[in-house]
């Protein structure tokens, strides 16, 4: 057992999971997404993908390259999230939590990639 | 991926996670803990206010407690943040700077510049692997011709910053230069190099240089350096182009100036050697020569000797060498066991009589007191010293004080004591430097070899009213489409092209151009000084000599066909399609009107 492997799918894995939790619910009703959530799916996915810095391997680009989409999506959303709340000071209002589930929508997308990716690197060891 | 920066992301992955998990740990606690406004009533910190204060208190920035006054279990959990995000601070940083002090991500670091450097080299280049006395005339020879040069060295020290003052960007990697993939990083399999070039200090290195440079490129020109025959042999079999094998070019020289000291000095000349010039010819007299020292460079010079019939009292200290020596040579030769150091060895080896003393033992201090204690018993003895090592120069300077003598107070080496001076860095990048500018001039000295001494002075006197006191230039033109287009073009259109005209000066019509034709190769016939009548034919090879300024006087006669006429025929051609019409009405009035 590869004990990199095993965090590095934990990781990766808890971080879809907690994205899949932020992203179900009405797309505009800030009631079904928790901010708490969006902190924790940010935290994890940094870590996975800092988990994939300086693999040389091709399965290691393409994962580091799909993380690091996830990253750049869910920064976004938490902007737009600090925006409504603390800039504008609207509070968040239906058009920027759909805003900001559309685009962690975004980052579980690429979570998948990550994890299909991950399952076929799998796949191909345990032959 | 570059090396470089996937070893930085390796080493820098475990610090960012830490600070990731501290910075995530440290904002969680701020949201969770309840703070009091200035109202007296409770409120929680945002995920971006968190995250706001522990980056400024992170990174020791501390702006203080706001928006509103902490409260005591705000302040505890606080100075957790603070010793936790600090001391993930120190070990990221100290991770980077150990990285970069860390010798072998250094040695990445210069090996992807290197790689990098030879990529951008946007010229021709040569590679040369060592960079010592010999590497570094070979390097300033080929930036004199324009050429790129990538160098590879093995022992590291301060040339590394000398090459960084050339006018050319120089990539110098300091590696071992028998790995074939660090030729590679020179680019050894580019079209863009031209060839390797192997002078370390080496014979093995040089062998295996010159073996994986032909197999990463065939077509690439490969220059060795050798002292012995057996890898010259095994240098050969691989296809090396050039063996440069310092003792034997010297023994080359030497039996030029036996025959024809006006020829070797002729050949001092053309090949640049420093301190020569044309007004100063050697002179040899007739007599005995006193040889000290039997080694590689004795026994090849005493083959020189022997050929020309002359007898040689040869001087060594070691008793096993002379009863070989008697066992191969039946001649009246003598041998006298000393070290030729002192004037009682001289003395007996009869130096008030003998043409010249050979001080070729493989010490330098030694070779330079054989000189001075030679040129007191004898002023006109010739002398000819042999320097193994440019680096004894200090060791000189000692002996000069300890002699005091008033012919020779200031003596810096053995050149400036000796008539000739074997120097096996100077010769090696001599040689090389005909090869890579003037391929013809070992053509040139072969048949010039031949020659009496008379032809040579006439030569000399030829050269010198050319060039003067000035260094010489040699260059060759080539008569093909590439290199002389113009005359290629009136070659095939069958009109007649006599080397006078190419060495005519094309803004004066009158004057010939300040060069010599010293060589005119047609397909494996060499002709020595053409005639300047000689007719030109297509892929002809001229070698000319000058100063460098009349090359490129020469250029545009050989690239123009209009200027090329006008040399020629001394009349200005018509350009324009107009022009040319006009002229042809005007020529037929001319023919119409003549006759009457």
């Amino acid at each position: 057992m590869n004990r990199e492997k095993v965090w590095f799918s934990f990781f990766m894995i808890l971080a879809l999971t907690l994205n899949f939790g932020f992203f179900y619910g009405e797309i505009d009703d800030p009631i079904h997404h928790n901010v708490y959530e969006l902190f924790a799916v940010i935290v994890v996915n940094l870590i996975a993908t800092i988990m994939k810095f300086g693999d040389k391997t091709q399965m290691g680009a393409m994962l580091l390259a799909t993380s690091l989409v996830a990253v750049v999506q869910l920064f976004a959303a938490s902007f737009v999230w600090i925006f409504a709340e603390h800039i504008q000071q609207t509070g968040l209002t239906a058009t920027s939590m759909s805003t900001i589930v559309a685009l962690s929508g975004g980052a579980m997308l690429a979570n998948i990639i990550s994890v299909i990716l991950l399952m076929i690197e799998a796949s191909r060891f345990e032959r | 991926m570059n090396e470089v920066t996937a070893l930085f992301l390796r080493r820098i992955k475990a610090p960012l996670i830490l600070m990731v998990t501290v910075y995530s740990i440290a904002i969680l606690g701020m949201i969770l803990i309840p703070g009091i406004d200035e109202n007296g009533d409770s409120w929680h910190m945002s995920i971006f206010h968190a995250f706001y204060f522990v980056s400024y208190t992170a990174t020791t920035i501390g702006f203080g407690e706001i928006p509103y006054p902490l409260t005591e279990a705000q302040r505890l959990w606080t100075v957790f943040i603070i010793y936790m995000t600090v001391i993930s601070w120190f070990y990221a940083l100290g991770t980077v700077i150990s990285l970069y002090q860390d010798k072998a991500f250094q040695t990445e670091r210069k090996k992807s510049r290197f790689k990098r450097d030879v990529r951008n080299v946007n010229r021709p280049y040569y590679v040369v692997c060592g960079y010592g006395e010999t590497g570094k005339a070979v390097v300033d020879a080929l930036l004199d011709e324009h050429f790129g040069a990538v160098v590879i060295e093995q022992i590291e020290d301060l040339s590394e910053i000398s090459i960084h003052d050339k006018l050319v960007h120089v990539p110098y990697l300091t590696a071992d230069a028998s790995k074939p993939e660090v030729l590679e990083y020179a680019g050894v399999h580019q079209d863009k190099c031209r060839g390797v070039i192997a002078v370390t200090s080496s014979d093995e290195t040089n062998l295996i240089i010159a073996i994986s440079s032909k197999l990463l490129h065939p077509n690439v020109v490969v220059i060795c350096r050798s002292d012995n025959k057996e890898h010259e042999d095994n240098m050969l079999s691989f296809g090396t182009d050039h063996i440069i094998n310092p003792f034997e070019s010297f023994a080359e020289v030497f039996r030029m100036s036996l025959h024809s000291p006006s020829m070797e000095l002729i050949y001092d000349w053309l090949t640049g050697a420093p301190n020569t010039s044309l007004s100063t010819p050697l002179n040899i007299e007739s007599g005995h020569w006193i040889l000290s020292g039997y080694g590689r460079f004795g026994k090849q010079l005493h083959k020189e000797l022997r050929i020309k019939n002359i007898r040689t009292v040869i001087i060594d200290p070691r008793k096993k060498i002379k009863t070989e020596f008697f066992k191969n040579n039946q001649t009246d030769d003598d041998f006298i066991i000393g070290t030729g150091t002192d004037a009682e060895t001289l003395t007996k080896a009869g130096i008030d009589t003998a043409a010249g003393v050979i001080a070729g033992t493989d010490n330098d201090s030694n070779n330079l007191s054989i000189i001075m204690t030679a040129r007191q018993l004898n002023k006109n003895v010739f002398v000819i010293g042999r320097e193994n090592s440019y680096k004894n120069k200090l060791l000189y300077k000692k002996v000069n004080d300890h002699y005091q003598t008033d012919i020779h107070r200031n003596i810096e080496d053995i050149s400036t004591v000796a008539h000739l001076t074997m120097q096996p860095s100077e010769i090696i990048a001599r040689e090389i430097r005909s090869i890579l500018i003037a391929p013809l001039l070992i053509d040139f000295i072969r048949l010039a070899a031949h020659e009496d001494q008379e032809w040579a002075n006439i030569t000399i006197s030829r050269l010198s009213a050319v060039i003067g006191e000035n260094r010489p230039y040699l260059w060759t033109v080539n008569i093909t489409k590439e290199n002389a287009p113009a005359i290629a073009q009136a070659l095939g259109f069958g009109r007649s092209i006599q080397i006078k005209h190419i060495t005519r000066d094309p803004v004066i019509l009158s004057k010939q151009l300040d060069c010599v034709t010293l060589l005119l190769k047609r397909g494996d016939e060499s002709f020595l000084l053409p005639d300047e009548e000689t007719e030109l034919k297509a892929f002809d090879q001229i070698m000319f000599c000058g100063l460098r300024k009349v090359k490129y006087a020469m250029s545009p006669t050989l690239t123009d066909i209009s200027l090329l006429n006008y040399v020629m025929t001394s009349k200005n051609e018509a350009q324009s399609y107009i022009w040319k019409k006009i002229t042809l009405l005007l020529r037929k009035e001319d023919k119409r009107s003549s006759p009457r």
